[in-house]
């Protein structure tokens, strides 16, 4: 078999495994659905309803991601599986991609159905060139999450991981103003939400539509690109340190 | 007696410790092609800790791995060796939501020569729950499915740690078959169990671990040999006292008419019954099973323990 091959199968079946879950993929895609309509819909239109489209969005994709890493790797963990997987000749990298093609699957989905939502219902209107480099910001901007996601998995226990991506995904979401416009944020959340990548990709998201902060784009760029490949050396450290590689 | 030189799995002085509690102490055992080892030992002997020393899951304090002929700290990157290994844990459950067929599927993709995802399903024996989920399988179905993972890739060395946990009679007796099948393959095949008829049946060696120490090795008959107690049943007039009386006399149950002694020096034991007794009749002298031989070899390790102590 191909290592190409592993890798296919690899992705395919992390993909419907998290599909036959149906407790993880309706909230996935309800929440945002639900927020952006209720927020941005009904209570909200024209200018309001396109910044909350990206808002909405980047809340969208973080769930998936840092739940779908955090839970299935601590419970692949718990359950020996990821053990079984290490002790076999199936390359460390398919295990890990496939699990971040699923949440790209997720985002994706997540971005149509919102996309989707906003130009029916919401009257939003971008060119297409918009549309096109949201998706992508969206779409790129879900590897630092993911990277989050893997920490914890590999980190934390079954039980426990579900509770504590909660704990760090709803209060990141809101300082980051993806609940509340970032401008509506006492001055001191507005500073700290410097610390979020979540804000970070927001204001690209926001950048796309000339409706963010004004902060130059380097810097955003920046600090997402800065933190992840922090986040991933956090996350070989954390595997290293899982498979007693390192002492 | 055994060429050491192509050993399939050769372990010298293994010693783990997790802080001051240690787990093991000094392991050397190894395995030859076509060989099944049977690793028994309590609960927290330490067998459990062993397999994963040795397969690079658990840092060892020092001594020396070597797998197929490879040093064991060259495992993590040698993918050769990960092709020709078989891996069945204690603490085994694949993603719950994948079927049978599908499981399958994935784990020979990681194999160069190994069975195709059907031969795979037809060694777990699970032809007729193909598109059945792990969640909705029974516990022994499992085993089954995780066994015949372990074959995946046409392996040279297996390990089964406890692999017939929570199987039935038939699933077990054929899973003893396939072991079989593997010996006559000339596969090494390590595993540990509690069931010691397990041992009995399959092993060509048993090493009685406790507490991290290897207290006894040899054949099952060997293992049986070492200790020299026999199981004496009868119909006897003779009343409790006077039985237990008799040279060599441990223990005495009775069941009716029938008495059950076991005793260290049977041979003594049955010429003072005869004398004392006239009217015996029924006399059956048997060897222990290998479950009592086992517990009286860890019973005594401790006593000598906590005389020690």
């Amino acid at each position: 078999m191909s290592t190409a091959a592993i890798y296919r199968k690899e992705a395919w079946y992390d993909l419907i495994s998290v599909w036959r879950t149906p407790g993880f993929v309706i909230p996935s895609l309800a929440f945002p659905l639900m927020f952006y309509l209720f927020f941005g819909v009904v209570f909200n239109t024209g200018a309001a309803s396109t910044y909350m489209l990206v808002t909405y969005a980047c809340f969208g994709i973080m769930g998936p991601a840092m739940f779908n890493f955090a839970m299935n790797i601590a419970s692949d963990r718990a359950h020996g599986w990821l053990t079984l997987k290490r002790l076999s000749p199936m390359p460390v990298p398919a295990y890990l991609l496939a699990k971040f093609s699923t949440a790209l699957v997720f985002s994706l989905v997540i971005i149509v159905a919102l996309f989707t939502v906003a130009a029916l219902f919401a009257d939003v209107r971008l060119h297409s060139a918009q549309w096109f480099l949201l998706a992508m910001v969206l779409l790129l901007g879900t590897l630092p999450f993911a990277l989050i996601g893997l920490i914890l998995g590999l980190t934390l226990s079954d039980k426990a991981a579900p509770g504590v991506v909660n704990l760090l995904y709803l209060p990141m979401a809101f300082l980051s103003g993806l609940w509340l416009p970032i401008h509506l944020l006492p001055t001191v959340l507005q500073q700290a939400s410097w610390i979020w990548p979540s804000y970070h990709l927001s204001q690209l998201g926001l950048k796309v539509i000339d409706m963010d902060q004004g902060h130059a784009l380097w810097l955003h760029l920046l600090v997402l690109v800065v933190s992840s490949v922090l986040l991933a050396a956090l996350a070989v450290w954390s595997f290293k340190r899982l498979t007693g590689q390192k002492a | 007696m055994k060429p050491q030189t192509d050993a399939a799995l050769k372990v010298s002085n293994l010693h783990k410790s997790y802080n001051s509690n240690v787990v093991l102490q000094g392991v050397t055992l190894d395995v030859v092609p076509g060989e099944v080892l049977a690793i028994l030992g309590p609960n927290g002997a330490g067998k459990t800790t062993l397999i994963s020393a040795i397969l690079g899951l658990v840092k060892t304090d020092s001594g020396e791995i070597r797998l197929l002929g490879q040093r064991q700290d060259s495992m993590a990157r040698s993918m050769a060796i990960r092709q020709k290994l078989g891996v069945m844990m204690q603490v085994g459950s694949l993603s719950a939501n994948l079927t049978v067929f599908e499981q399958c599927d994935l784990f020979s993709s990681y194999f160069h020569n190994g069975y195709s995802p059907t031969e795979l399903v037809g060694l777990a024996g699970l032809e007729g729950h193909v598109k059945q989920r792990f969640s909705r399988l029974s516990g022994g179905q499992k085993q089954r499915l995780l066994f015949a993972l372990a074959l995946a890739g046409k392996p040279q060395l297996v390990f089964l740690d406890e692999p017939t946990l929570g199987m039935d009679v038939e699933a077990r007796r054929s899973l003893w078959q396939q072991v079989g099948r593997l010996k006559q393959q000339g596969v090494a095949v390590v595993l540990t169990t509690h069931y010691l008829e397990e041992a009995e049946q399959l092993a060509d060696r048993v090493l009685v671990l406790d507490q991290g120490v290897i207290v006894a090795s040899g054949s099952p008959a060997e293992l049986k040999a070492l200790t020299q107690y026999k199981v004496i049943s009868c119909h006897s007039a003779l009343d409790n006292a006077a039985l237990l009386a008799l040279p060599g006399v441990q223990e005495l149950s009775r069941d009716n008419k029938r008495i059950t002694l076991h005793s260290s020096q049977p041979e003594q034991t049955v010429k003072a019954l005869l004398l004392a007794d006239e009217s015996l009749h029924q006399l059956e002298v048997r060897s222990v099973a290998l479950e009592q031989a086992f517990l009286q070899l860890t019973q005594g390790s401790k006593t000598t323990e906590e005389q020690a102590a």
